[in-house]
């Protein structure tokens, strides 16, 4: 019986098609270290993620907030850019903003906000990507899945960088602790508002619809 | 009546969104990520649809499921070794998904490969678990369209560098075979019909009708 063979010509080797990418699975107890190029392409491929990266080059990987703890989010993001808006100090920014910190952190904290002749003193296209500067304001909100310690351990990071205010707002617990440089964390519990102080001068936040 | 069963355990279904919960990650080619011994087995019980390599320096290498026609090319090999193996009794064959320690740290899964019989029995139990701290005598890669030359030499200088004392590079499409041994010139093959395994696989020849070519 007569046998077929079928033998094409080889495909040529440059027409070697660029894999796709693969979707990896991070349980949250693994740690992945990435330098900060290879971060920032990392970024572009995971846009629905929430990335930061340690300074030691440790990846965080965040999947987006529950929809209640985006709403907060929100809430506390528009009173921070209404006030920024109104007063023309500086600019606000939301969970999306990266910022590289001075030891290679780069940090995206829900809310921040940066004086106006900071941001004017940036090189041309720094803004373009993480940029190399630390926020005057930050606000961190804590989620269920979030660790306390880990979110604490950020705050003092951030003061130790130049962050001149922070809050640390648990929306579960009611409480807030505010960070201020060579000051021991206040905690309030149950506030109703909080003081933007002289940072954020003239700023008060309605806690009403942040904290339960 | 059916059941339905999901892959996802309850504990991983009821993880809340946020920080600290396990997330899908979009892993370009070479992204550069860095992973430990101790996370890289555990992301491998965490994507048992993916082929994880570890390279000595630490970084995560995250390859997509074989495409049909390589994971149809793989099986004739595998079956073939196999097949010889059987019948010789003098080793243990392994699949593409068997992963490999190296004294180098890097942790690899060739496509095929071989160990000798007394020398895989001599593994310590704590040697043999998981990843076994063992380089296996005779590998095989087999180049997919997504592999570009480079990466596969590479592989195969990692493997030989550790102790592999004959290594096959199969290039279905250049139709070509690099034969690597330690300390000599790596010989290619332009469209061989067979190869023979040499002193390291006695009287084994593999015939490569539909892994090299398209016939089977």
């Amino acid at each position: 019986m007569p046998t077929t063979t079928i033998d094409r010509e080889p495909v040529p080797t440059a027409a070697s098609p660029e894999p796709p990418d693969a979707t990896l699975v991070l349980p949250p107890d693994v740690r992945l270290y990435v330098e900060p190029d290879d971060f920032e392409r990392l970024c572009a491929a995971n846009r629905d993620l929430r990335l930061e990266r340690e300074a030691d080059g440790a990846l965080i990987a965040m999947t987006p907030a529950s929809t209640v703890s985006g709403g907060r989010e929100l809430t506390l993001a528009a009173q921070v850019w209404n006030w920024a808006n109104a007063t023309g100090l500086g600019r606000a920014f939301g969970p999306s903003a990266g910022f590289t910190l001075p030891d290679t952190a780069v940090r995206a904290p829900d809310v921040s906000w940066i004086r106006h002749e900071r941001l004017d003193a940036l090189p041309p296209g720094e803004g373009d990507r993480f940029a190399r500067i630390v926020p005057d304001f930050v606000a961190e909100l804590r989620s269920p899945s979030d660790r306390i310690e880990k979110l604490r351990a950020k705050m003092a990071a951030y003061i130790a960088h130049g962050v001149r205010l922070g809050w640390l707002i648990d929306p579960k617990a009611g409480t807030v602790e505010i960070y201020r440089p060579g000051r021991e964390a206040e905690t309030l519990t149950g506030p109703k508002e909080l003081s933007g102080e002289d940072v954020l001068p003239g700023f008060t936040l309605d806690l009403t619809d942040i904290v339960n | 009546m059916a059941t339905v069963t999901t892959r996802r355990g309850k504990a991983e279904a009821d993880r809340p969104a946020g920080r600290d919960a396990a997330v899908s990650l979009l892993v370009p080619p070479d992204a550069g990520l860095r992973v430990d011994a101790e996370g890289f087995e555990r992301l491998c019980a965490a994507n048992r649809d993916l082929r994880l390599e570890l390279k000595a320096d630490g970084t995560l290498v995250v390859m997509s499921p074989a495409s049909s026609d390589s994971g149809r090319r793989n099986a004739l090999l595998t079956t073939r070794l196999t097949i010889w193996n059987e019948a010789a009794r003098l080793g243990y064959s392994f699949d593409s998904s068997s992963g490999f320690t190296f004294p180098d740290g890097s942790v690899m899964a060739p496509d095929a490969s071989w160990i000798l019989a007394e020398r895989w029995r001599g593994l310590s139990p704590e040697d043999g678990r998981g990843f076994a701290r063992i380089v296996p005598d005779f590998v095989v890669e087999l180049r997919s369209p997504s592999d570009t030359i480079a990466e596969s030499r590479e592989k195969m200088r990692v493997y030989l560098a550790n102790g592999v004392r004959l290594g096959w590079l199969i290039d279905p499409m250049t139709r070509t075979v690099e034969i690597h041994r330690p300390g000599r010139e790596v010989e290619t093959l332009t469209r061989p019909g067979a190869i023979p395994g040499e002193d390291v696989l006695p009287g084994f020849t593999l015939d490569l009708s539909g892994i090299l070519t398209d016939d089977a």
